[in-house]
């Protein structure tokens, strides 16, 4: 199970990936949205691990912070990280989603220095948030914009080539989508995504794995204790010989 | 009806409260009834005419080889394909960490190809070792008992039937001793079969697999048989055939499940409680169903006296249970004490009033029994589709004074003695075999499986005390994100009063077996045989027609059956109107 290119179900990513979040000190009920988050994005034919594992390192090596706070300035609403660290999007992704629920989208929010953007866009359409708009220009001044338009489709603009699931430390603006907004960057290359037949083709195929999944793996493994002799004896109640 | 249309009837007098219900020591009581899974299954099998085919046998003369086993139904098939070989007797183990089985077996989305089939071959004999595909549903592994297989071929050889006794004694051929669906390692996530009919009800799918599992261990006897008795040999007959049923084992991998679906539990919870309190507002017994009640406590009886365990407590339990079935049949000779208003509530009532939890449950499934078309509509209610969302917008009043209302079983524990956090689950690294660990004796405490739900509650609670009540639930999710999954569970339960176990799980006298037998019942298993607090084995289709007496009339009258006959109490809620 530790082995790269792996065809794992929707299950798995549940299973794997709540407890590697757990694994990195993530409180369980974030890593469960955590999980949740990578169902979506496995469901959209991406990979879980090429998305997850820069947070997942981040909070590991405590370059990340789960700390998080909000502020509402004349500029509007924003959420952010109040110790000198980057924001993990383990977090910020689960704290947009609350607040989104609770204020609705008017202003619009702010989420500064996060380190992986699709891990809060995967939250909002793992929640089913709909008419919003999540765009940000990332350390290597790639732009990106993600409109969640409804229920059946989404879609990315990007300014260049390099995979969405790569772009990493932005700041995330979030904002209702209309019709003004919907392609802000120029010349951007637009993808759409069909959720049903995404999630369809996911059902019938599977979820593939690179070669990152051996590390998201390594944290999963975090949860399991080891095995002594007693605990093999008597922690599962059975004995170790069974005929009759 | 929706799998979410049943509301809980707050209001009925007859409908058992969840505090009564959802305490683990009436749980570890639980029989299995006629919404139970398997007998869910087995009506639908009939009704929609189900065929069923060994379409491949490619064995030795042991036995040792690949067969594939078909059920079609209206709008697809399913085959169950199975790999046998020969084991040492001394690596035969029921627990998760075994690394060898006498079978194993994918069930197969479809007919399989022979591609398919070779895959497999490389892949179901290693279990957890092997990788699966979203074509694959189920897999699962099943060990003899060497006893009763090798005493049936044998008899059956030489022309003569077994000896019914031992049969009685064990249950089965085979015991399985995991069974695995929903996206285990690789197979088919739910989501794939949900929406198809057969599968809606909950535990269809794996179900299905143990019935293809039980077919194939009594055609393979009966095979054997004939390889080595020739023309001597003659097949089992129809009555022992049907009363061979499957078994299982079943350890701690269960209970973690129970806790992690509280609204699953809920639905199956509400279902049998609704079921009970139909039954118990009926003013005046339909015609018959007293009679049916009544020679079903003799069928029961004989059903008792062929449960015999080793198990100490439970074998007292069963004793017990003898006695009390024998003063109930006297209570109710006695025609005022039945023939009168509401008899089915003076029957519960008389019984709750004087007898053992162990009797109870047993009578609720009896009285039950006699009427389907009043409550098997319940079965279609059983399940759920429902992702548990966090709920922002609840305000931290209103969780405190949910956590009051409907937590009070948590917040009143004690978390500060000793014996209150004695336990705790873990997953080991041994083929992540779900462990029980004991505080200060055992590693792992760090790693914790979350499923302590009345502890977190507390420490919530004792949190909340001290807390701005007007703070929006996820500003204070923002400041104590380690609250987060219990908020969330509260939030989606409270409105579904029977999803909460309403005891201690972490306390020292804790037994999940009585988890397990809780949700064994469920599935429609019977014969509990506990080997230890954390561990059980049971029969499963025991007595329940086989493929080729699926269209009987009397398919759906197998509770609680009796060696060497199918059925021998009379029934009205099937086709078959035995007389009474």
């Amino acid at each position: 199970m530790s082995k790269s290119g792996l065809t794992i179900s929707l299950n798995e990513v549940l299973f794997y990936f709540t407890r590697a979040g757990f694994g990195v000190k993530a409180p369980i009920g974030v890593s469960e949205d955590f999980a949740r988050s990578n169902i979506w994005i496995a469901q959209n034919g991406f990979d879980p691990s090429e998305c997850s594992l820069l947070a997942l390192d981040n909070l590991d090596s405590q370059k990340s912070s789960l700390s998080i706070q909000f502020e509402k300035s004349s500029d509007g609403s924003r959420l952010f990280c109040p110790e000198d660290r980057i924001l993990s999007a383990i977090e910020a992704s689960v704290s947009c989603v609350d607040w989104l629920e609770f204020n609705g989208l008017n202003g619009g929010l702010k989420v500064t220095n996060v380190d992986c953007p699709l891990l809060v866009v995967s939250a909002l359409g793992a929640n089913q948030c709909i008419g919003i708009k999540v765009s940000w220009s990332d350390k290597s001044n790639n732009q990106y914009q993600v409109n969640l338009n409804d229920n059946t489709k989404w879609e990315i603009i990007a300014s260049s080539d390099v995979p969405i699931e790569q772009s990493s430390y932005a700041d995330i603006q979030i904002s209702a989508l209309d019709g003004t907004n919907k392609a802000t960057i120029k010349n951007g290359k637009l993808k759409t995504f069909n959720i049903a037949d995404e999630r369809l083709k996911t059902l019938n195929n599977g979820v593939n794995v690179g070669d990152k999944w051996p590390e998201i793996y390594e944290y999963f493994s975090r949860c399991l204790v080891k095995s002594s002799a007693e605990s093999r004896a008597s922690g599962a109640g059975a004995g170790l010989v069974d005929t009759d | 009806m929706s799998s979410e249309a049943v509301l809980v009837d707050k209001e009925s007098d007859f409908m058992r409260s969840p505090e009564k219900v959802m305490r683990l020591d009436r749980m570890g009581s639980s029989f299995p009834t006629r919404l139970s899974f398997m007998r869910t299954l087995i009506r639908r099998m009939s009704k929609e005419n189900w065929k069923f085919e060994r379409t491949l046998r490619n064995v030795d003369k042991d036995g040792y080889g690949v067969s594939v086993y078909s059920a079609i139904t209206p709008h697809r098939t399913y085959s169950l394909i199975a790999f046998t070989q020969e084991i040492p007797a001394d690596m035969r183990t029921d627990r998760v960490i075994a690394e060898v089985w006498d079978a194993t077996f994918s069930l197969f989305d479809g007919v399989p190809a022979q591609e398919d089939i070779d895959y497999l071959a490389n892949n179901t004999p290693l279990q957890e070792g092997g990788r699966y595909r979203p074509s694959e549903l189920v897999l699962a592994r099943a060990n003899k008992s060497l006893r009763v297989f090798e005493n049936i071929i044998s008899s059956l050889a030489t022309g003569v039937q077994p000896d019914l006794e031992l049969i009685s004694s064990v249950g089965y051929l085979m015991r399985t001793t995991a069974v695995y669906g929903s996206g285990k390692f690789g197979c088919a996530d739910r989501a794939k079969i949900a929406d198809r009919e057969e599968c809606k009800p909950p535990f269809q799918i794996e179900l299905l697999a143990v019935y293809l599992i039980r077919w194939f261990t009594i055609d393979m006897v009966e095979e054997l048989a004939k390889e080595r008795g020739g023309e001597k040999a003659v097949q089992l007959d129809q009555k022992t055939r049907r009363f061979i049923g499957v078994g299982n084992s079943t350890g701690l991998g269960m209970a973690p499940f129970l806790l992690k679906h509280p609204t699953l539990i809920h639905n199956w919870v509400v279902a049998k409680e609704t079921a009970l309190a139909r039954v118990r507002s009926i003013e005046t017994a339909l015609p018959g169903t007293l009679e049916v009640f009544l020679k079903s406590l003799l069928q029961v009886s004989q059903h008792v006296d062929e449960w015999n365990v080793a198990d100490e407590v439970q074998s007292a339990r069963i004793s017990r249970l003898t006695d009390e079935i024998q003063a109930l049949r006297m209570w109710c000779e006695d025609e005022s004490n039945i023939c009168r208003p509401y008899p089915w509530n003076g029957i519960y009532q008389y019984v709750e009033d004087n007898f053992s939890l162990e009797c109870q449950e047993m009578i609720v499934s009896l009285i039950i029994e006699p009427h389907g078309t009043l409550v098997d509509d319940l079965a279609e209610t059983m399940s759920t589709t429902m992702i548990p969302k966090f709920k922002a917008d609840m305000t931290l009043s209103h969780l405190k004074g949910v956590v009051a209302d409907a937590y009070n079983w948590a917040t009143t524990i004690d978390f500060s003695l000793e014996e209150s956090q004695h336990h705790f689950w873990y997953y080991s690294e041994d083929k992540l075999e779900p462990r029980f660990g004991s505080k200060g004796v055992d590693d792992g405490v760090d790693q914790e499986m979350p499923l302590a739900i009345g502890r977190d509650v507390y420490d919530l609670n004792e949190v909340l005390q001290g807390i701005d009540e007007d703070m929006p639930i996820g500003e204070f999710a923002m400041i104590h994100p380690q609250f987060r999954h219990i908020i969330r569970r509260i939030q989606n339960t409270f409105e579904r009063p029977y999803s909460e176990v309403q005891d201690n799980l972490l306390s020292e006298s804790m037994k999940p077996l009585d988890l397990l037998r809780f949700k064994l019942a469920f599935f429609g298993a019977s014969k509990f045989d506990p080997k230890s607090d954390l561990w059980t084995r049971i029969s499963m289709y025991q007595g329940a027609p086989l493929p080729d007496q699926i269209q009987k009339s009397n398919h759906d009258c197998w509770a609680f059956p009796i060696a060497g006959r199918s059925q021998s109490y009379p029934c009205i809620n099937c086709t078959c109107q035995k007389a009474v």
